[in-house]
């Protein structure tokens, strides 16, 4: 990592380029032009403006400091639960909660060290089981539910 | 899209052509509040959800999906297979004014309207300590100062903000007044018993929320609590402005098999009759207004129609 | 209104009424202190509930979950480093790090003693100054509150820990995701890109809980993993001294008077009331310099404010009938169903079941610290299991909480998103709470400077002939210089 090309300045840029590309849509966009307080892009854009501002002083003052982050332990387990996490929450309405959860918790037991299969498998059924089990059927409060069945 | 489409109806012609429908409902009903939990359409709903579970016969449960003025809630049912186990309450605005204002997915066709369950005029009123005792002393001020008065409402395209488009246009004088948007009728309520309003329009529920005075009512005749308030008719706007009802109704998505509608629409009847709902709307302020399947539908599109005057008279 | 109180007294000690509070605090101290879960969905839980039950145990149901709930968040800010709502952001900023020193007990200790203060100093405020409180919120229109919420954004400063320029860019990051979805003022939509998922925003909390616990699960995953909690030593509430209060009485009561002020102004919020009250211990507190780590007096400035928001939002609502927040407003609604009109008449024609209700939320206050006491005893063995269990917990309680807030299943892809950004920004050392303020802010600030300008004909010089707005505006002027001046003056004799 040298000190131009690392994580800080990757990060920065990124915010700034985000930042930038919303500006222009403001102007790409179509919206009613109805004068400044009435303009719907009025206020985003003043926001846009100073969050642009803000990540070039920071971008400026991590060239200049450098400072390094804390490395990260185990990228292998860290980048599997964040997949397994973002998979979760896109999936979790369309099969259901509990077998989403069931999923979600195995894999991340894994990764927070749990090895024992019979644990993994008792906590990833009875966890999501007993939610479901109150919510959906005590307090008729649904969470979403599989396309197999309406139980869970 | 149309493959997707294609093959959702070849599932439900498989589902449908079984006589499995005949056994409808096996499974739990849901309905849809597309408003928060507490509000008023999630709490009318609640009242409803037990007479109609009675009705039909099986389980009832309302769910709570919110956003957007409702769209999000209706965007995503009318995506749904029409199979009659979920059902939307929608009102006036979800279903006739947002889908005519906004790039949603679904419009006037996406629906099978099941029953309508109530409906209350709308009216436009004051503060309590305001000069104006009719709409003609409004008139008149409005055009000596235009540009001093202010109307809110509770946001764009609210029910609020298409009564007081309905009343100031109707009488000609919308751009000589400023529209102050608020989140919510709290906050215009409070600011119009604060002064920086002026006026407000919503239900009679509503507007006894505080110490506000009636100008006109958006009704076909006077209300019973309030005879000496006259009508928008009377007032001098003409159709389609001078009726609006703040109304509301089930519908599922289109397509949904007639016998099923019929089952629906007849645990809908004998719910929103029920004892058990009559006592609740009256202790609610709730105005039930029931119309079946057919008669809902022609309503619904008649409305849809109607409400354009309203949505360009507002802008929006 | 108080001569009403016996007969109000014989509506709350009945068996319905004690069993009402107690079960009703209970659980909202359980629902709150669950990550996710907050006041909203809590209440949602229990509404069903109250629609059978007679007018005064169906709001009192209401209020106690809701005071406990708000009380609840801090415990699992403290313990997890996860608010379990926005309004005990800051409590996480010095509730974690002493639980991270193995005061977890203490620092509940603290919490607690500063809610329950700060709620029974708003219920008596709500009991004797309703009317004159709720004279005072009209007098906050568009342009007052403009100035308030601009003061409440330079927060923003104060709880930037680290770099500033980093905490700015946060909260302005924070402001423009609030601004996504429909315009306030004309209802077209910005940033929506033709996605109706869109339509509705981002939701406040499901990016909260996706910046805090979510993103606090993959730091956890990101280090070394260790099969003991660090909340090993942890085994309940631990009370500081009498004595240790000493020196922090006046920041105790500074906190509580602003939560007080600010609960009664309709639609700006505890979150609100609780960062501004902790960027007021900031800079005035004689413990300042230990802010953000790990000092009971920054988990008293945001505690005692946030609770005090609870008896300062009753008042709008009960005097005027106007709601205060999204959860009062969910009382007003349960009252009309009783066949009660919310209305500026409220507490004349209904001076019993008002009584009721102010004086069972004064219990309810009481109630905080023996529930809170017994609770966090019960709990503790099931906090102290290992990482790996209380993580997955985590998420599936995450999960479940954002899908009741508004039923929406775009807000858990939101949550998961908000986790995966919180965790990236947070590794290069951005500060979290200014995001949220921004969040929280955002949406009000906007709206009620397009209000101003519309009022004003687009004169935003014609704000300062409010004189509120304009002592405010100096106000925050101040707040923003200050630490400024003091720090230049500092370097002067050096």
């Amino acid at each position: 990592m040298s000190r131009f090309v690392n994580e800080r300045v990757f990060v920065l840029l990124i915010l700034l380029l985000v930042a930038a590309a919303l500006y222009a849509s403001t102007f790409t966009q179509s919206f009613s032009d109805v004068g400044n307080a009435h303009s719907p892009v009025f206020f985003p854009r003043i926001i846009l403006v100073l969050w642009i501002g803000l990540s070039l002083i920071a971008l400026i003052q991590t060239l200049i400091s450098a400072p390094a982050n804390t490395p990260i332990v185990g990228l292998l387990r860290l980048a599997i639960l964040i997949a397994a996490a973002v998979a979760y929450t896109m999936f979790l309405n369309q099969y259901g909660f509990f077998l989403t959860s069931a999923a979600f918790a195995v894999v991340c037991l894994v990764v927070f060290g749990v090895r024992n299969p019979i644990i993994i498998v008792v906590y990833a059924v009875v966890v999501p089981g007993a939610l479901v089990a109150l919510f959906n059927h005590i307090l008729k409060m649904p969470l979403p539910t599989s396309p197999f069945t309406f139980y869970f | 899209m149309t493959i997707r489409t294609s093959a959702a109806a070849l599932a439900l012609a498989v589902c449908f052509a079984a006589p499995a429908a005949a056994e409808f409902p096996e499974r739990p009903i849901n309905l849809i509040a597309p408003f928060n939990a507490g509000g008023g359409t999630d709490l009318l709903l609640r009242g409803f959800a037990p007479h109609f579970e009675e009705a039909i016969g099986s389980p009832v449960f309302v769910s709570n999906m919110s956003g957007g003025s409702g769209t999000v809630a209706a965007s995503a049912l009318s995506g749904q297979r029409p199979t009659g186990y979920q059902m939307a309450y929608m009102s006036i605005t979800v279903s006739t004014i947002q889908p005519q204002i906004k790039n949603v997915p679904y419009d006037v066709d996406s629906w099978t309207p099941i029953c309508s369950v109530a409906a209350s005029p709308t009216l436009l009123f004051v503060n309590n300590d305001s000069p104006f005792q009719s709409m003609d002393d409004v008139v008149a001020a409005v055009e000596a100062e235009p540009g001093k008065y202010v109307f809110g409402s509770s946001g764009p395209g609210a029910m609020t903000h298409l009564t007081t488009v309905a009343a100031f246009s109707g009488l000609g004088i919308l751009d000589k007044l400023k529209h102050l948007p608020f989140r919510g009728s709290g906050p215009a309520i409070k600011e119009l018993t604060a002064g920086n309003i002026q006026f407000f329009g919503d239900t009679e529920v509503l507007m006894q929320r505080g110490d506000f005075r009636p100008l006109m009512v958006f009704n076909d005749e006077r209300l019973e609590n309030y005879p000496d308030v006259p009508t928008a008719a009377e007032v001098g706007i003409e159709a389609p402005l001078n009726e609006l009802y703040l109304w509301g109704g089930l519908f599922a998505p289109a397509g949904v098999p007639e016998d099923v509608v019929a089952k629906l629409a007849e645990a809908c009847e004998t719910a929103v009759n029920s004892e058990g709902f009559q006592e609740f709307a009256t202790s609610s302020g709730t105005v039930i207004n029931h119309r079946g399947p057919e008669d809902f539908e022609a309503f619904f599109r008649s409305q849809y129609e109607d409400n354009r005057a309203l949505i360009e008279a507002a802008g929006l | 209104m108080l001569s009403s109180l016996p007969d109000a007294f014989a509506i709350l000690f009945t068996v319905e009424g004690i069993a009402t509070l107690i079960l009703g605090t209970t659980l909202g101290i359980v629902l709150g202190a669950m990550p996710g879960i907050g006041s909203t969905v809590a209440v949602a839980i229990v509404l069903p509930f109250t629609l059978s039950m007679s007018q005064a145990p169906a709001i009192l149901l209401l209020l106690a979950v809701y005071a406990g709930s708000v009380y609840g968040g801090s415990i699992s800010a403290i313990l997890i480093n996860t608010p379990g709502t926005p309004q005990s952001a800051a409590t996480c900023l010095d509730g974690y790090p002493m639980a991270q020193r193995g005061e977890a007990g203490l620092a509940l200790g603290w919490a607690t003693q500063a809610s329950i203060v700060g709620g029974l100093v708003s219920a008596v405020v709500l009991i004797i100054a309703a009317p004159q409180l709720a004279a005072f919120a009209l007098q906050f229109g568009p342009i007052e509150t403009f100035a308030l919420i601009l003061l409440g954004m330079t927060c923003i400063v104060s709880v930037s820990t680290g770099s500033v320029v980093k905490g700015l860019l946060s909260g302005m990051i924070g402001i423009f995701l609030s601004l996504v979805g429909g315009d306030p003022i004309i209802g077209e939509f910005r940033f929506t890109f033709d996605n109706w998922q869109l339509y509705s925003g981002f939701n406040l909390l499901a990016v909260v809980i996706g910046v805090f616990a979510l993103s606090e699960v993959f730091m956890r995953a990101s280090a070394k993993i260790t099969s003991v909690s660090e909340l090993v030593s942890f085994r309940g509430i631990v009370f500081p001294k009498l004595a240790e209060w000493r020196g922090r009485r006046r920041n105790l009561a500074k906190s509580v008077l602003i939560g007080n002020v600010i609960g009664v102004l309709p639609g700006t919020g505890a979150a609100t009331a609780a960062f501004i009250s902790y960027a007021e211990g900031r800079r005035s507190s004689p413990h300042r310099e230990d802010y953000g780590k790990g000092e009971p007096d920054g988990i008293v400035s945001s505690e005692a404010a946030n609770n005090a928001v609870t008896g300062g939002a009753l008042v709008p609502t009960m005097a005027l009938g106007i709601p205060g927040d999204a959860i009062t407003a969910v009382m007003l609604a349960t009252l009309t169903l009783h066949g009660i009109t919310p209305g500026p008449k409220l507490v004349e024609d209904n001076p019993v079941l008002i009584g009721a209700i102010f004086a069972g939320f004064f219990i309810i206050n009481l109630l905080l610290l023996p529930l809170g006491t017994l609770l966090s005893r019960v709990a503790a063995p099931l906090l102290r299991v290992r990482e790996a269990y209380m993580m997955t917990a985590i998420v599936l309680l995450c999960a479940l909480g954002i899908y009741f807030v508004r039923g929406n299943p775009f807000d858990l892809l939101v949550m998961g998103l908000a986790g995966v950004g919180g965790f990236i920004l947070r590794r290069q050392g951005f500060p979290m709470a200014p995001l949220v303020i921004g969040m929280v802010l955002g949406p009000t600030l906007e709206l009620t400077l397009r209000q101003g300008l519309i009022l004003t004909d687009g004169n935003f010089f014609a704000f300062f002939e409010s004189p509120i707005a304009l002592v405010l505006t100096i106000v925050a002027i101040a707040a923003l210089s200050l630490p400024l001046v003091r720090a230049a003056l500092r370097r002067k004799p050096a």
